[in-house]
């Protein structure tokens, strides 16, 4: 997208979300959905991360508890499973990790630069209470 | 027919496909989007959305980006409300002429505002919407302070808290006046629903925003949004932040039917005590100096007079 000065915007903008007409988007899960340039789905914040949750699904039940508090859309969950994390639009709040409630958790912070496979070797075992 | 969802537990609910887009620029570990997602996510319906001027509008939308796969609309500061009360008053006419492309749709009319944009700013123009008796929805997004342009105290502020015009110190303890209840304020209009709502309880957001969204007139939602920044706790607390507020009470979950019929929808298990909530946010720090630990006192009895009234209500039906 070109850069515009302050003088060059229009009074009023519309933005489209999506390329051409679209139909039934309440039904179209977003790998389906036609984006356009100016959707903020093709933009990505994943600079303002310093911790990163990695996502361990041998300790996931699936109660979607991150899905449902994820301030970000970033859980993907499909078909009732939680598939993995939006890295593009993931802030790092950690939200999801508070609210895990599997024992170890099933979602831990490691710091941004952690390798994802090397993490997933050092993951806590079961806590005793 | 209205497309609500049929939401058993959380799983099928987690099948929706979301309507608001990530890459906002909304703060991490802000409550907004996660009520903004479980209310456009209660529905199949199409959307026609507004916000006023404030953290969700400014973050949802900012050149050349947007946030939102639905129509929306953005104004001014203070009528969000209006502008969503145009829209429906304008397909209401079209409906009327045999003009509508799609008759057999039935969107849903929705304004977000925040507090400072519904308590204070835009309140005439909320009431004018409601005396005229739109069929839409007012979602207020209470973080109890003008986040947006620093954290100056508005109308929601509760006592006590520290904001950037009513800062504590030496001599002050932050805030003096008390929240408004805009809720009775609202019922008062005669609107047929109006309720409170917190992120936290997801199935009882969604009970009320489809309740809302089945019934015929303006619906004012007071929805309880923890505000990482301004309230001053981390970012992956927001959750237990909020469970704090509505377990002690200090923001009760209920809902008010014509005006009259009022039910508490959620009674904790265990009450929490009020210090627990005001320990976990920076904004009361100072309560804790032996200066003011009077106040803690007053709004734990605040709190509790607040809900025995609450109660009262409700068995009353008045």
């Amino acid at each position: 997208m070109q850069d515009n000065g302050w003088n060059d915007f229009e009074i009023g903008a519309m933005l489209r979300s999506f390329d051409g007409a679209v139909s039934d988007i309440a039904n179209t899960q977003q790998e389906d959905r036609a984006y356009s340039s100016s959707n903020s789905f093709t933009a990505s914040v994943a600079d303002w991360r310093i911790e990163k949750p990695v996502f361990n699904k041998d300790f996931c039940i699936d109660c979607q508890f991150c899905w449902i508090y994820c301030p970000d859309i970033s859980i993907i969950a499909r078909d009732k499973k939680m598939v993995g994390i939006d890295y593009d639009h993931c802030k790092g709040c950690g939200i999801c990790v508070e609210v895990c409630p599997t024992n170890p958790k099933s979602l831990l912070m490691f710091i941004e630069r952690a390798d994802e496979d090397k993490a997933l070797t050092e993951w806590p075992s079961k806590e005793e209470k | 027919m209205s497309g609500n969802k049929k939401i058993k537990n959380l799983k099928e609910f987690s099948t929706s496909a979301d309507r608001f887009e990530g890459a906002n620029l909304l703060c991490p570990g802000c409550a907004h989007s996660i009520i903004v997602r479980e209310i456009l996510n209660a529905t199949n319906d199409d959307l026609i959305l507004s916000a006023a001027t404030g953290c969700l509008e400014v973050c949802t939308a900012v050149y050349p980006y947007t946030s939102w796969d639905a129509s929306w609309i953005h104004i001014g500061f203070e009528n969000s409300s209006t502008a969503i009360a145009g829209a429906e008053a304008m397909h209401k006419a079209l409906k009327r002429k045999g003009r509508l492309k799609q008759p057999d749709k039935t969107p849903q009319f929705i304004s977000f505002a925040g507090d400072g944009a519904s308590y204070d700013i835009g309140f005439q123009w909320i009431s004018g919407c409601f005396e005229r008796g739109h069929n839409m929805m007012h979602v207020v997004l209470d973080n109890e302070v003008y986040a947006n342009t620093g954290g100056q105290r508005s109308s929601a502020t509760p006592i006590g808290a520290s904001a950037t015009t009513s800062p504590s110190g030496r001599i002050s303890y932050g805030e003096k006046k008390n929240k408004k209840d805009m809720l009775s304020i609202m019922a008062a209009h005669g609107a047929p629903y109006v309720a409170q709502i917190a992120p936290n309880k997801w199935k009882d957001l969604v009970k009320k925003i489809q309740y809302g969204f089945d019934v015929e007139g303006p619906v004012f939602i007071n929805a309880m949004s923890a505000c990482t920044t301004e309230w001053k706790f981390a970012p992956e607390d927001t959750v237990m932040v909020s469970d704090l507020a509505t377990d002690s009470l200090v923001f009760p979950l209920y809902e008010i039917i014509d005006g009259r019929e009022l039910n508490i929808t959620y009674r904790p298990k265990t009450v929490v005590p009020v210090e627990e909530y005001l320990a976990a946010q920076g904004r009361f720090k100072h309560l804790f100096k032996d200066q003011y630990k009077h106040m803690i006192k007053e709004w734990q009895d605040r709190v509790d007079a607040e809900w025995e009234y609450l109660q009262r209500r409700e068995e009353a039906r008045v």
